[in-house]
Order: C-alpha cells, then sequence, then structure tokens
C-alpha cells in the first residue's frame, strides 16, 4: 500500500490517452450523480421502467458489473486459487477489479431498488428462501466480504494462506451468487424465453468470458500497449482460454436459439424470433461480443494481443447488449394481449427505452469503476509483488 | 377461514368497465398510468367490414388471480407478498422493497407500482375495504350491470360459487404454469 | 258590465304543476381534504340514498359520508330499474362532485362576450343583475314574455325551473327532446299508444337497430338483456352501420347503410305480409287500417331485393330475420331504440318499427314491448298566470308538429336568420349545454352572443357557460334532495334522490335558485306587466293590486321545503316518505316482495304481480287499435304510413365519408367531458375509419386528422378498423371542448357540434344527426 498525498493522487501523466480516460471517467461520475439526483427528486418516474417493463437498464448494468465481478474473481482464480503460475500476476488487479465493478453494481442497483433499508431488514427478519433474488443478495454480500478479504490479505496484510482461503470463498460463493443471478431469470416461470437451464449455466460461461475482456482492457492500459514478455506470455494464454470460451458461448447461444425456434413454441420462439432480428443481437451481442473477438484470435492464434485488447472494447460493449438483451428480452412478450381500452392497438412485444436519468445512473456506473480503479492503482500497487 | 375465489359469467360482460372504475373509488387507487388492479381484456373483432366475426370479439374480465400457488409469492424475496388468511394474494406495504420481481413473475400482469405508497399493489378482492367493513362481495362484483361475477368462498360446499363451479364448465388462465389461480371462467 | 271575465286570460289556465322546494344550505371547503381518496376502513358515518345523475337512467346509489366526505357510491339494490347496479359512470360522480373545475360562486362575466372574463358577485348582485336587463327587456319588449326563451337538459331538478319558465309566462321551452327521442316517443305513441318499455328479461328474438345497449347503458335493459344473449335464450340481431359492444354480444350483425333503416323495416314488414306469417289473430283483432297497410307494402313491392340495394343487407338476411322474428313473435321485439334522430325520415322509421312489432302480437303482452304500471304521487298545483301580450311560438310552423319542448334548431336559426317575427332577447338555460349538443355549433355561438342575456345554471363551466352573461352555480346532485320521482314499468316503483353532503363553496339547489331569482324579479316584471298588459290594468282596477299581484306571484311554487313537499307527494303510501328518506325507493308491498335471490341477485316482484300486460286489449291510440295510418299527420304533409322516398336516399361521393356519432358506456355527452376517473378509463375521443380506407390515404393509429365538412372542422386523433365501412366515419360525441375553465376537457379529442350540418326532420324539427357528409385530411 502506498501513502500518497491528495495532490499526488489527482496526479497523473498527461497523455492523450490519460487525458481522454480522465475527461471520460470525470464526465460519466458527474452522470452518475447527476442521475442519482434526479431520482432522488423524482423517484421512478425519473425511469422509463412501466408495468409490463418493470426492469430496465438498470438492472442490465447491475447484471453487467457483477457479472464483471464474478468473471474478474474467477480468471484471478486460475492463478492465485488454482496455482496455475504464469496467471498469479493477475490475482491483485484482478480481484481490485472485482471489488470496483460489484460495488458499481451495488451502487447502480440501490439507486433501482425502491427500499433499499427495507431490503437490509427484512432479508434477515423475513427470508424470501424460495426467492433467486434472495440467494443471490444474500450470497453477492458475502461474496463482496470474502474478496475484500481475499485483497486485505494480498495487498495490505499480505499472507498468502489466508487471501488463498478467502479466494476459494470468494470464488464458490461468487459462482452461486452468480448462477442465482441467472436463475432469477431462470425461475420465471410466466416467461418462456428465459425459464429453464439456461442463463444459470450460460451466466458462468459469460462471466468467465467478461472478465478475460476486463483483463485484457487493463493490461492493454497499463502496459499501453508495450507488454513485458512474461505479461505477453500470459496474455497469450489467456486469449486461448477466451478463444475456447467464446466458441463454446457461440455453441450455446446457437442451441438455445434453435431450441426456442424449433417447434414454434408459443411466446418462446416469438420472442426470440423478434429479439434475434433486433440490430442489439446480431451487431451488439453477436457481432461485438462473439465474433470480433473470436475471429481476432482465431485467426491470430491468439497472439495478436494488441488486436486482441481491442477486441476486447468491442467484446464489452457486446457484453452490455447482453445484459440489456438479457433483461429486455425476458420482458418482450406481454402477459396479456389483449387490449383495456377501446382506443389503443393489441399489445405486442414490450417497448422499452431508457430514460436519460437511466442512462446517466446507468453508464455513470462504468465511471465509478473507473474512478476507482484509478484510485486503487494509485493506492495500491496492483501488479505482481517482487517477493513472490 | 376460507378461501375466496371469483366466477365469471364472462359471456355477460359488455365492456361496460363499472367494475374498473368502482374499484378505483372503493379502493383509492390513483388516476395515473399502469395503476389499474382491474380491468377489461378486449380481444377484438376479427376478419374484413362487413365480414365480421362476431365471435371473435370477446371480453375478459380480468385482474389478480390469486392463485394458489403464486409466482409472486415465490419470488417475493422478503415474503412481502404472503398468502392472507382467506386465501388471498396480499402484499404488506412495510416489507416490499420495490424490487418488483413480482411483477416480472407474475403471469396475469396483475400487479404495478403505486406511486403513493412506492411499493407494489394490486387486487385484494377488497379484503381490506369491504370485507373488513363486514361486506360480503367485491367493489368489482356489487357495481357490474350485468352480473359477471360471483365472488365467494371455494371451501364451502354450499356457497354460490361452489356451486356455480360444480355444476359448470369453466376455464381458467394460463394454469398450464401451475399456478392454481382462483379465477374461473364460466363457458 | 265594464268587466270582461273572459279578457282574464291569466285566470283561465289553472296550469297543473307538480313543484319542487328546496333545503337549508351552509357551504364548506373540503374539496382539499377530499382531492386524495385515502384507503379506509369501515365505519362510515352515514350511508345516504340518493339516485345517480351522471346519466338519464337514474340509478339508485347509496352514498357512504364520512366526516362530511363522500367517499364512495354503491349500488342500491331496492331500486327495480337499476337492478342493483352502477355502470363506471355512476361510479364517478364522486369526482363530478369534487371536480376541482366546477362552478363556486356567482359570475357576471366582464369583458367581452366569449373572452372567458367573468368576475365574482353574491347572489343578490347576480340576481338584481338579471332583474335590471330582463326588466329593460320587457319594457321594451312591452310585457311579450315570449321574448325570453327557456332551455334545459334533462334531470330530475328540470321539474323546478320549468315550473319557474311556466309563471314566466314565455311560449319558448326548449329542452333536449329535438335533439333527442323525439320522433320516437311519438312514432311508438302515435302507432301502438305508448313509447313502452321493451321486455328484455323474456323477449326471446331482439332487433336492435342503431340502439347499442352495451355501450349506451338503459336500465333496466342493458341488465335484462345480457346475461341472456350468446345462445342463452334471448336472440339478438343487430343493425348498424358499425360493429359495436352490442353487436358482438348478437347472433347476427347487418351492417346497413348510414340512413336506411326505414327500407330494411319495410322490406321486414314486405316478407312477413307476403308470406302471410303476421299474427292474424292479433291484427284481425287489434289492427286498425292493416288492409290499406297492405296494399301500400305490396304495391310499393318493398321487396328484400329492393331493399338490399338501399340499405346494402343481403336480402336473404332480410327473409331469415323476418321468418325468425315471426317464429318467436310476439316474445319478438322490433327495438324502440332511444337516441337522436339520424334521418328526414326517422319518425316513419320508428312508426314502421312500431307496426312490425305489433304485427307479431308483441305488444302489451310479457316479452313484448309492455306499458307496465305507475305508481302516482299527489301533485301540488299552483295556479299560473296568462300574460296577454306573450306571443306564440316563433318555430312553430316549422315542422309539422312543435310540442311543447319546441324545436332547438328551428328556434335558433329563425333567431339568428332574422326570421323571427319579433325579437327573442334573453334566455334562462338550466343544465343545458347546446354549444355542444347542438349541430354546427358556430351558429349557436352566433345565437348566444346575439343575445342581450343568458343566464345559466350549472355546475361545470362547460362551454355555453361561456357564452354566457349570468352563471349561477347550481350544487351536484349529491348535494341536494330532489323532487320525489315515480317510475312507471313492469316493476313500478318510486325513488327519492337524498342530499348526501351540503351544497359545496356558495352553489345551490336549482330550487333555492328559483326561490331567490323569482323574489328578486317577481314585484319588478309584475310593474312591467302593470304597464303593458289591459287586461292585467282593468282586472287590477276590479279586484285591487294586492289580489291581482297574487295570481302573479312568481315565487308561488318555490315557497316550499323540499322535503316536505315529497313527503306531501307520497303521502297517499303510508309510511313511503320515511322509506324513501332511509332508503331511497319505496313500492306497495316492498317488504313482501322484495327477495334477495343470490349473492347478485334480486326479486321486486312477484311474477304474477308484473305488470306485463295492462291494457286489457285497448290501446291508447285514437281508435284503440294499432295505428297502420294517421291520416291527421297527411294534411301537415307527413306520410300517414310509412313509405320510402328516392329523396331519403343520400349518396356518399367518393373519397368522402357519411359521418355518425354515438354514445359509449364511460361517457354521458359532454357533461362528464372533464371528469378525472372516466378520462382514465377513456382519455379522448378516436375517429373510426375503415383500416384499409385509412391504409390507403396513409392513415395510422393515432394519427391526428382533420375531419371537416360544409359547416365547419374539428380536428380528431385515427382509429383505424375493420369494424366500420369504407364510407362512414364514427366519433363519440362529447368531446373536444373549448371552455379552457375544464382543464382536461379542453382541446381534448373531436368535437362532432363542430361539423353537423343542422337539418331538421318535418314532423317535430328534430335534427338529423347523421346526415353530415366529411372529409379527412392527415394532419
Amino acid at each position: 500500500m502506498n501513502t500518497i498525498s491528495l495532490k499526488k493522487l489527482f496526479n497523473f501523466e498527461k497523455t492523450p490517452l490519460n487525458v481522454v480516460m480522465a475527461f471520460v471517467t470525470v464526465a460519466l461520475v458527474a452522470a452518475f450523480f447527476a442521475g442519482a439526483v434526479n431520482y432522488i427528486l423524482h423517484g421512478h418516474h425519473a425511469y422509463n421502467v412501466t408495468r409490463q417493463h418493470p426492469w430496465g437498464l438498470l438492472i442490465s448494468m447491475y447484471v453487467f458489473f457483477v457479472v464483471s465481478s464474478t468473471g474478474l474473481c474467477i480468471i484471478s482464480s486460475i492463478g492465485h486459487v488454482f496455482g496455475i503460475p504464469e496467471f498469479q500476476q493477475i490475482g491483485k488487479r484482478a480481484i481490485a477489479g472485482a471489488i470496483i465493478t460489484i460495488s458499481s453494481g451495488f451502487a447502480v442497483i440501490g439507486l433501482e431498488i425502491g427500499h433499499p433499508v427495507t431490503m437490509l431488514i427484512y432479508n434477515v427478519l423475513t427470508p424470501g428462501l424460495t426467492s433467486a433474488i434472495w440467494w443471490m443478495g444474500t450470497l453477492y454480500g458475502l461474496y463482496l466480504t470474502f474478496i475484500c478479504l481475499e485483497f486485505f490479505f494480498l495487498a495490505i496484510k499480505e499472507n498468502h494462506t489466508l487471501s488463498k482461503i478467502f479466494g476459494i470463498c470468494g470464488l464458490l460463493v461468487g459462482l452461486a451468487a452468480h448462477s442465482n443471478l441467472g436463475a432469477v431469470f431462470g425461475f420465471l416461470v410466466s416467461r418462456p424465453s428465459a425459464n429453464g437451464v439456461f442463463y444459470p449455466v450460460y451466466f458462468i460461461l459469460s462471466a468467465m468470458i467478461t472478465g478475460c475482456y476486463l483483463i485484457f482492457l487493463m493490461y492493454g492500459f497499463r502496459y499501453k500497449m508495450n507488454f513485458p514478455e512474461k505479461v505477453a506470455i500470459m496474455l497469450v494464454k489467456l486469449g486461448k482460454i477466451l478463444g475456447m470460451l467464446l466458441a463454446v458461448l457461440i455453441f450455446f447461444e446457437a442451441w438455445k436459439i434453435l431450441t426456442a425456434l424449433y417447434g414454434d413454441m408459443p411466446e418462446r420462439a416469438a420472442t426470440i424470433l423478434h429479439a434475434i432480428k433486433h440490430p442489439n443481437f446480431w451487431f451488439g451481442e453477436l457481432t461485438l461480443g462473439m465474433l470480433i473477438p473470436f475471429v481476432v484470435i482465431l485467426l491470430s492464434n491468439a497472439k495478436a494481443i494488441k488486436a486482441t485488447v481491442y477486441a476486447s472494447l468491442a467484446g464489452m460493449v457486446g457484453i452490455f447488449f447482453m445484459r440489456y438483451g438479457l433483461v429486455h428480452d425476458t420482458l418482450l412478450y406481454p402477459m396479456t394481449t389483449l387490449k383495456r381500452a377501446e382506443y389503443e392497438l393489441a399489445p405486442t412485444f414490450v417497448e422499452y427505452f431508457p430514460s436519460a436519468t437511466e442512462f446517466a445512473i446507468g453508464l455513470g456506473g462504468i465511471g465509478l469503476s473507473l474512478f476507482l480503479y484509478y484510485l486503487a492503482d494509485k493506492i495500491f500497487n496492483l501488479d505482481e509483488t517482487a517477493h513472490h | 377461514m376460507a378461501r375466496y375465489g371469483m366466477a365469471l359469467n364472462y359471456k355477460n360482460c359488455i365492456n361496460c368497465r363499472a367494475c374498473e372504475s368502482a374499484c378505483k373509488e372503493e379502493n383509492g387507487v390513483l388516476l395515473l398510468k399502469d395503476h389499474y388492479r382491474i380491468w377489461v381484456g378486449v380481444k377484438e373483432a376479427e376478419g374484413q367490414f362487413p365480414n365480421i366475426s362476431i365471435a371473435s370479439q370477446t371480453y375478459h374480465p380480468s385482474q389478480c388471480q390469486h392463485c394458489d400457488n403464486a409466482p409472486c409469492q415465490q419470488v417475493c424475496p422478503t415474503n412481502a407478498t404472503y398468502y392472507g388468511k382467506d386465501g388471498m394474494v396480499m402484499v404488506d406495504p412495510n416489507k416490499c422493497i420495490l424490487c418488483t420481481y413480482c411483477i416480472n413473475a407474475c403471469p396475469y400482469d396483475a400487479r404495478y407500482v403505486d406511486q403513493r405508497t412506492m411499493t407494489v399493489d394490486k387486487c385484494t378482492f377488497c379484503s381490506d375495504t369491504r370485507l373488513a367493513a363486514g361486506e360480503t362481495t367485491t367493489a368489482c362484483q356489487a357495481t357490474c350491470p350485468t352480473k359477471v361475477r360471483v365472488f365467494g368462498d371455494l371451501d364451502d360446499p354450499n356457497s354460490e360459487i361452489s356451486v356455480l363451479l360444480a355444476n359448470k364448465e369453466y376455464r381458467q388462465v394460463k394454469e398450464h404454469l401451475g399456478t392454481k389461480p382462483k379465477l374461473f371462467y364460466i363457458l | 258590465m265594464k268587466v270582461e271575465i273572459s279578457r282574464r286570460r291569466f285566470l283561465q289556465g289553472s296550469v297543473a304543476m307538480s313543484v319542487a322546494g328546496g333545503v337549508s344550505l351552509s357551504s364548506s371547503s373540503i374539496m382539499a381534504s377530499a382531492a386524495t381518496p385515502a384507503k379506509k376502513v369501515g365505519n362510515e358515518d352515514k350511508k345516504v340514498a340518493t339516485l345517480c345523475e351522471m346519466c338519464v337512467n337514474k340509478c339508485a346509489a347509496i352514498a357512504h359520508v364520512r366526516n362530511g366526505v363522500v367517499e364512495k357510491l354503491d349500488p342500491n339494490p331496492l331500486f327495480p330499474k337499476s337492478r342493483n347496479m352502477l355502470c363506471a359512470r355512476g361510479n364517478a360522480g364522486i369526482k363530478a362532485l369534487y371536480d376541482p373545475d366546477r362552478l363556486k360562486y356567482p359570475l357576471i362575466r366582464d369583458g367581452e362576450k366569449g373572452s372567458g372574463k367573468f368576475k365574482r358577485v353574491s347572489w343578490d348582485e347576480a340576481y338584481a343583475y338579471i332583474n335590471e336587463k330582463l326588466t329593460k327587456i320587457l319594457d321594451e319588449e312591452k310585457d311579450n314574455r315570449s321574448t325570453v326563451a327557456f332551455c334545459a337538459g334533462e334531470g330530475i331538478a328540470e321539474h323546478t325551473f320549468k315550473s319557474f319558465f311556466t309563471m314566466f309566462g314565455s311560449s319558448h321551452f326548449l329542452n333536449h327532446a329535438s335533439l333527442c327521442l323525439a320522433t320516437t316517443v311519438s312514432g311508438y305513441a302515435l302507432t301502438i299508444g305508448g313509447y313502452g318499455q321493451s321486455d328484455l328479461e323474456n323477449a326471446k328474438y331482439v332487433i336492435m337497430a342503431g340502439a347499442n345497449r352495451a355501450e349506451a347503458i338503459v336500465t333496466p335493459d342493458t341488465m335484462d338483456f345480457f346475461k341472456r344473449t350468446n345462445g342463452r335464450g334471448a336472440k339478438l340481431i343487430t343493425v348498424d352501420p358499425r360493429f359495436t359492444n352490442t353487436a358482438a354480444k348478437s347472433d347476427k350483425w347487418l351492417a346497413i347503410n348510414v340512413g336506411t333503416d326505414l327500407a330494411f323495416v319495410l322490406a321486414l314488414t314486405y316478407v312477413v305480409i307476403k308470406e302471410e306469417r303476421y299474427n292474424k289473430a292479433f291484427v284481425e283483432n287489434y289492427f286498425n287500417g292493416f288492409d290499406a297497410y297492405k296494399e301500400h307494402i305490396l304495391n310499393n313491392n318493398y321487396t328484400p331485393e329492393w331493399a338490399e340495394k338501399i340499405t346494402g343487407i343481403k336480402a336473404k338476411d332480410i327473409y331469415e330475420v323476418a321468418r325468425d322474428f315471426m317464429a318467436h313473435a310476439p316474445q319478438a321485439i322490433y327495438y324502440q331504440g332511444r337516441r337522436t334522430t339520424w334521418s328526414k325520415n326517422d319518425f316513419q322509421l320508428r312508426r314502421a318499427q312500431a307496426i312490425f312489432s305489433a304485427l307479431g302480437g308483441g305488444v302489451d303482452v310479457k316479452g313484448g314491448i309492455c306499458f307496465g304500471k305507475s305508481l302516482p304521487l299527489v301533485e301540488h298545483d299552483v295556479v299560473a298566470p296568462m300574460y296577454a301580450n306573450a306571443k306564440e311560438r316563433i318555430e312553430k310552423n316549422e315542422a309539422a308538429v312543435v310540442g311543447g319542448s319546441g324545436s332547438w334548431v328551428a328556434f335558433r336559426n329563425m333567431v339568428l336568420e332574422n326570421r323571427s317575427p319579433y325579437p327573442i332577447r334573453a334566455l334562462f338555460n338550466y343544465k343545458h349545454n347546446p354549444m355542444q349538443n347542438m349541430p354546427n355549433n358556430k351558429k349557436t355561438e352566433e345565437f348566444l352572443k346575439k343575445l342581450d342575456l343568458v343566464v345559466t345554471i350549472d355546475t361545470m363551466p362547460s362551454d355555453t357557460v361561456m357564452l354566457s352573461d349570468v352563471i349561477l352555480p347550481e350544487c351536484t346532485y349529491l348535494e341536494r334532495t330532489d323532487p320525489v320521482v315515480s317510475y312507471g314499468g313492469i316493476e313500478p316503483s318510486i325513488a327519492q334522490r337524498n342530499k348526501a353532503i351540503d351544497p359545496m363553496f356558495e352553489t345551490k339547489p336549482v330550487m333555492e335558485i328559483m326561490r331567490g331569482l323569482s323574489a328578486k324579479l317577481s314585484k319588478p316584471l309584475f310593474e312591467i306587466t302593470k304597464k303593458h298588459d289591459e287586461d292585467v290594468a282593468s282586472a287590477i282596477e276590479d279586484d285591487g293590486e294586492e289580489t291581482v299581484y297574487k295570481d302573479f306571484d312568481l315565487t308561488k311554487p318555490f315557497m316550499h321545503d323540499q322535503e316536505e313537499l315529497n313527503v306531501h307527494a307520497v303521502s297517499k303510501y303510508e309510511g313511503a316518505a320515511e322509506i324513501l328518506k332511509e332508503k331511497g325507493v319505496f313500492y306497495p308491498n316492498m317488504n313482501e316482495y322484495f327477495k334477495k335471490l343470490g349473492v347478485n341477485e334480486y326479486e321486486y316482484y312477484p311474477e304474477h304481480k308484473r305488470s306485463y300486460s295492462v291494457r286489457n286489449n285497448k290501446f291508447n291510440t285514437p281508435s284503440g287499435k294499432i295505428e297502420c295510418s294517421v291520416p291527421a299527420l297527411a294534411k301537415k304533409g307527413i306520410d300517414a304510413m310509412p313509405a320510402w322516398k328516392a329523396e331519403y336516399e343520400m349518396a356518399t361521393p367518393a373519397g368522402k365519408f357519411r359521418f355518425i356519432t354515438g354514445r359509449h358506456a364511460q361517457f354521458t355527452q359532454s357533461g362528464t367531458a372533464n371528469n378525472r376517473l372516466l378520462l382514465n378509463l377513456v382519455p379522448q375521443n378516436y375517429a373510426w375509419i375503415n383500416k384499409r380506407v385509412a391504409q390507403k390515404m396513409g392513415i395510422k393509429f393515432g394519427d391526428k386528422i382533420e375531419v371537416s365538412s360544409k359547416v365547419g372542422k374539428t380536428t380528431i386523433k385515427a382509429y383505424p378498423t375493420e369494424k366500420i365501412g369504407p364510407d362512414t366515419l364514427f366519433f363519440v360525441h362529447g368531446f373536444g371542448v373549448y371552455s379552457k375553465a375544464l382543464s382536461l376537457a379542453y382541446n381534448n379529442g373531436g368535437n362532432d357540434a363542430a361539423i353537423l350540418e343542422d337539418g331538421i326532420e318535418p314532423m317535430h324539427g328534430s335534427s338529423c344527426l347523421h346526415d353530415t357528409i366529411v372529409e379527412i385530411r392527415k394532419v
């Protein structure tokens, strides 16, 4: 842990990239707080969520952040928990990232849940044990505690044994929490397009992919694309893992879509067909999120690290669309297709577009992550410590 | 202890929406977007003028189905949604954290966010208004011009609703989901 | 010798008026506390039996009042007419009571007419202002009382206002009849001896043409009937250019060309006469002039094939309906309908319907058109004065029979076009909104601006109120006890509206307003009469001023308390007054007859006590029989027998539309235009346009279109649907209000009064609401 003055804390090398990043971070953090103030003033009116589409961008962004966190935790555990040497160097940076992203996620969801204090009280007093949200929330709380302790024994009071124990706990609880988050959607019997085993499993897979993307981005930024050899070796291996994971994901998605369309089951087939026709899916999710990174890795045999860093940027944009699609596509099909008033059209696919406040808070959450990462990078030494 | 349900002679329904306005007045439902506890679903006529299929236009008075196996109850993280003593699915506004998971989970679009309490609200079969005051009918039932609704105790074999259900064919909405709804549409 | 008794006309006519009285009042300002209803739990302070006034039906309701606030209206199961129900509008009555836009204080115009500028005055100032204007007008017009016109909307308290009119001595009373069901009522009355009540609880076959009972609710018809449709005992044939909610409940929907119903009925008649399917015994015994009618129908060849070309209804459907109808007769009804006049042939249409119904014998019989019994009330008579200088009705020759309720359109147009033999200078208006309900509102506006004095009594600042000079705020129906009313029918009863809360702000019931106004006007107006009326002058010479004034005392009908008058009105029924006050409904043997049959159902009269057949085979017509022919009318240019004329066929030019208007179940014309609850259900009206036509014109759902006719235009959103034909356009009446004082209704939706042409039919001068051709343009 570095002890630094406040002045030094906000002093950085004024490279064009750094200046752009600083500007983006400040703008996003400002947006977050502006959105938060607007929400506090106007409540849920500030959001475009409706009775038919009760969840929106903020839930998507929450999922986006916690998936990132879980992903970083899983990837870090390759070295740190499972002891694969090349990956041990990423432990601290990844765990810091995991803490930061989940904290941003909690900040965002805190502005979505109507009564967070009530939640803390009645989560304990009258727990809903059949509720995936209860398990997900409780386990994520526990997870955050574990990875904080893990980080503490990694970066502050170095204790390899304890950090490994907490790392294992964090990993297991994180996996449980994360597949429960998948179950939040998978348990929805009323939503045939989401209901079933797919999401709880897919969530783990997509978390690992997200973790890889973030590692590439963090290292790309850390080393300004001039990777030391040790890092380069690790990133090439990580790229191969990423390639394999993407192949599995593409395989998963393909079968999910095919089984949904096959037989034209009511509600399910129409919903998925509608979803995959939208550019959010075929451009956002598929092209940016899977195909571009996959093609880059495949063509370069994972050796084009720089290209993979850029592809990871596309990948993260794609991951955003995956999370957005997860929420929106689940809610696409209206629960009743009957009209309620004479002068309206019969309900078809439910429409939703986030409000400015939702964008401000949701994307502002990324600013929180960037800012916290900047601080973490300044305060802690996130690189591998020498004696290790 | 009763187990309340409602049978609907929905063929009587003329889509006059008296039930909707009675419900809003009885239960103080705010006159805002998305705020409705009950509604009349309209399946609009099919065909081309003048060859309209008469049978294709139908009216379906709808509201919370007070499922015996309610998805909204299962997903509630704080048990704010609970089964009331007479089998009604109820929301305790003090426990509701407004995660709106229940709104996602309800297959019937029966729930909404009440802007006054900022908690999830829904049909209560008028239990905290009319039934609490000793009435035996819900507001929607009492006011209905063509007497679509029969509200009563499903566990009492002599109640009008039990007799009706024993003697008439009926259908339920989305019962394949295993929700065991307590609204019965008399054919 | 010098006394010519015969000249004392003011003593001749003893005009019987059942009179209404007033109640004490105190204003309260509970608006704030009632603005947001809170969830309540039991323990109402009191339950008051009232009668709804959200539409014409007057359903019995129980008002739950707590701490002086009306919290809820529930149906009152005791009333046989409303059968234990309140519709959407009935439930929304509280929103009318606590509407922030209500008229709260007397107002006098304070700016150009139509500027919407008014100043608040005291009641006395308002009365004094009216007095000043009125004495001037009557002095200038030499006490021609008919220069002051009176108009009224429908309502129980209309009677009270009419007493004022009668005492005042004008010839001009104009109410909704000529904008409503005048032709229908007289068509049936002159043919079968009464408009009657369709026994829809027992009818087996019903033709509803234009009548839309699922959306234009009428008690008890709506409630009785739709429990039995859809193959459950009653067959329903709906004849309508639109596929209405009623059509959706029918066994057959016949999409008829607008304005051609008469041809349809004549063809039905042709089939049953030609095939001799009518009830021969009934026709033999109870028809007058059947042979001539038979000859008329057959000779004119009103065949279904002929009608198909006119009506657009297939001949085979007409055959089928005619045969089915007679197969179910006498439990078969061609439903009277009770709405506006549609076209110039409306009176003949109703006659033809009545005759056709009667051909099956379904008159004064269970399951047919019944006349029922009434429970008479004790009248409170006041002698009204006669004014020698009051001239006769100006529009009396504008139609064959202009009755006591006048022809609004003809009257207005004569005034506007300076065709009136003497000037019309003032208008007293009670709860009537001619700006909205009369076709061609530009003319109505001009008419109202032309008058020297317009006094309007209303609860809401309607378009008409905004064009008035003096506004007198009435309290709403929940704030007043109204005259007790007797409702005749198969299951007759008496009902009474009891005050739920005291009038708010400075509003008053019309009885109270009339009491105050007449007290102010009575003497000064008598002075004018004294000055110009020779009869009165000579009477004073004979009997002294005090005695003569007694006859002219305008305050007489308004001296008694309303509750006192109500007690008197039902004095012949023991215990009725108390029961009416407590329960709102009374009929003899109610305790014994009234039974709860189930959670929803009640029995009011045992079957054998219901008044299905009351005429003893003698109908209330001149001959005592069903009148096929009315030769007396022929002299006035009205066909003695219903006949189709080429002029009835009105072509719709390509690219244009025949405009029709109507009702739906969440709105009562313009009266509910500002009701928050109802607007929550239906935020505005939309124009029905055929989907394929709309597609060709590039019009999508919700697109704004401008609808224009010869007389004006209005803007409205489009509702493309296959429920209407390609050459017809429809939207619901009552929206598109001009008054900015109605904050929710202002400029909300399309206004039909702006585009409807103001043609009238020849029988009563009723306005034809379906004779307008419009074109549309996307904006």
